[in-house]
């Protein structure tokens, strides 16, 4: 059980900066998921926690004492890799028990922790097995179990879903964050896959060449980000420019294709602002008295729960919404849009 | 309707035509060996084939040439010597060669396979002058280290091929669950490549049990190598004790194969 702090964490391979300062925490028994895309120095950070990499500069420290100079054997973190990592000349029981054979346990307590370990993980029965003979899903949690039996004081998991088809993907998640919780352990979660860092994070670190872009919980993330890379990188998100900007206590007076509103925002905007709204936060108005925003539907995709809906406004800017499933629209209908106003979110503009 | 033809050409010309050819190669590949082992078997007095009359003799004449016999050990003793040396100066090598990075890397490769790539008669000369310089010409010792020399390079190519079969994630999994790297070498990687260091032994005992150049030159005093032993024979003699010779070492070739299957599988060792 431990508090991780990560200060300014610092790495070059020749001209390519991998981590350009990079400062996180984490609580003791929190899961902390670092988000982005490929190249953005998530697996960088956690290759330096696990201390199979040497950062140029910065701290990495755990309950306040210094970690760096621990070579990754004596560090005491279970780490559980993208492509499992098993060992193949070894059974199942036999790659969970290993660290514990390291650690010259007596044979029964070995047995007992080793069956502790199957049951949590629920592979009771395929002890013998060797790692070719069971499925990506059961190797997995065959990778899971061996980095808990040896109780770590941090859990590191690389991208551990990646190589899983969706119906698995699930159910190792879901699997990951009971055994997470349960065993109160500190975790760090990477991977470029937004629904599963809002599903099962405490904290997400979102992640743009080598920095930290914002570091905040998944709602915040989601509902509050910082700039327009985080809003795109969460989810499904329309951005329109303003015409007009003014403070106002507790937020921002703003014009918008034609439209004066009242919204949040962060902190500090000046003159460049562009409005972000989810399509959640967007819906067709059934008579355009209400309507704040008036368009003509350009596309339509019928999705079973509900249809997706692109509406171009007569300023040039585009809305996509989620209109419910028995709705009669149709491509070409003139549509008036409602804002739900709570939850659009105002960030300054990045000028591209 | 039916166009079967692809770049190759019309596939029910080629399939024959292929099986032709590795049925050729067979013959060329298995003649010679044929020939040798029923020549051996021969109750005649010349090297025939078919043989004439079937008898052991040829092979009690074998083991009654002291010179032979004596060949014989001289090549089973080095060769299991350059076996064990080259397996463990090669998996030493392979894993020195993972370590290094960028355009060295390629430099090391083709350090560690330059007794391939150099004529056997120039490095012979080489170690010649050498071994004379340090004291150990015309010994056995001397000898051993031209063969271990020269074959090395067959254990390394395997051994790497096999270590570069190991992901880097196993030593990683390995050294965060514990281990220390020697013990990750002992509990992951040397079980891993273990075909490939068997394989690779025996190559290196094979190139070793056959090299003639490199013995001619370094041969030490009163010793002889089989095949140097079955040379100055044949000067003489054109008996088909030389076949019987031929036909022990195939059978120690196919016993070290079997032996392999036997202890690692050979499909595990490619």
């Amino acid at each position: 059980m431990a508090a991780v702090e990560v200060r300014d964490l610092r790495k070059r391979y020749g001209s390519f900066l991998a981590l350009d300062g990079v400062s996180l925490t984490a609580q003791t028994g929190q899961l902390v998921t670092l988000l982005g895309p490929s190249g953005c120095g998530k697996s960088t950070t956690l290759r330096c926690l696990a201390g199979f990499l040497d950062p140029d500069g910065g701290s990495i420290s755990i309950d306040g004492s210094d970690i760096l100079g621990v070579p990754a054997n004596r560090r005491g973190f279970g780490v559980v890799f993208q492509n499992y990592a098993l060992f193949p000349h070894m059974t199942v029981a036999g790659n969970i028990g290993y660290g514990l054979k390291l650690q010259k346990r007596p044979k029964t307590e070995m047995a007992e922790r080793i069956a502790d370990a199957m049951r949590l993980v629920r592979l009771q029965g395929l002890e013998d097995r060797y790692p070719r003979q069971i499925s990506g899903g059961q190797q997995q949690r065959v990778a899971l179990a061996r980095a808990l039996v040896l109780r770590p004081r941090l859990l590191l998991l690389d991208e551990p879903l990646a190589n899983l088809d969706a119906r698995l993907r699930d159910e190792v998640r879901w699997l990951i964050r009971d055994v997470q919780q349960e065993s109160g352990i500190t975790a760090f979660y990477v991977t470029h896959d937004q629904s599963e860092a809002m599903a099962m994070s405490d904290m997400v670190a979102v992640m743009k060449e080598g920095r930290v872009a914002q570091f905040a919980t998944p709602r915040e993330i989601y509902q509050k980000p910082v700039e327009r890379y985080v809003a795109d990188f969460t989810g499904e998100a329309n951005f329109l420019s303003c015409t007009r900007v003014a403070p106002v206590a507790g937020g921002y007076d703003i014009e918008v294709a034609g439209a004066h509103l009242r919204v949040a925002g962060v902190p500090g905007i000046r003159d460049r602002a562009e409005l972000l709204l989810r399509p959640e936060a967007l819906s067709i108005a059934p008579d355009t008295g209400q309507a704040l925003f008036q368009g003509r539907v350009e596309k339509l995709a019928f999705l079973g729960a509900s249809q997706h809906c692109e509406v171009r406004l007569p300023d040039g800017g585009a809305l996509k919404l989620a209109v419910q499933a028995n709705r009669p629209v149709g491509v070409g209908d003139q549509a008036g849009i409602r804002i739900d106003s709570e939850h659009a979110w105002l960030m300054p503009e990045v000028r591209q | 309707m039916t166009d079967q033809t692809n770049t190759f050409g019309n596939r029910r010309v080629m399939a024959p035509a292929f099986g032709l050819l590795i049925v050729l190669l067979y013959v060329f590949l298995l003649a010679p060996l044929v020939t040798i082992v029923g020549a051996s078997f021969t109750g005649g007095l010349l090297m025939r084939f078919p043989p004439e009359g079937l008898s052991l003799q040829w092979y009690r004449e074998f083991f009654a040439r002291q010179d032979l016999v004596d060949g014989l050990l001289m090549s089973l003793r080095i060769g299991t010597v350059t076996a064990v040396v080259t397996t463990a100066v090669a998996i030493m090598a392979g894993l020195a060669g993972q370590v290094i990075s960028g355009r060295w890397s390629g430099w090391f490769q083709i350090g560690m396979t330059l007794p391939l790539l150099v004529p056997e008669l120039l490095t012979a000369i080489g170690l010649l002058f050498f071994l004379y310089k340090i004291e150990l010409g015309k010994s056995v010792i001397g000898l051993q280290i031209g063969h271990i020399l020269m074959s090395f390079p067959y254990a390394y190519v395997s051994i790497v091929a096999a270590l570069r079969q190991v992901p880097v994630s196993l030593e990683e999994a390995s050294a965060s669950l514990g281990a220390s790297g020697w013990q990750t070498f002992r509990l992951v990687i040397l079980p891993l490549v273990m075909p490939g260091v068997a394989m690779g032994g025996i190559f290196a005992f094979i190139n070793s049990f056959d090299l003639y150049t490199v013995s001619l030159l370094l041969k030490p005093l009163g010793g002889n190598t089989l095949p140097l032993a079955l040379f100055d024979f044949l000067t003489y003699e054109f008996k088909p004790t030389a076949a019987a010779a031929a036909t022990i070492s195939i059978l120690l070739s196919i016993l070290g194969v079997a032996l392999v299957q036997r202890l690692v599988g050979l499909q595990r060792a490619f």
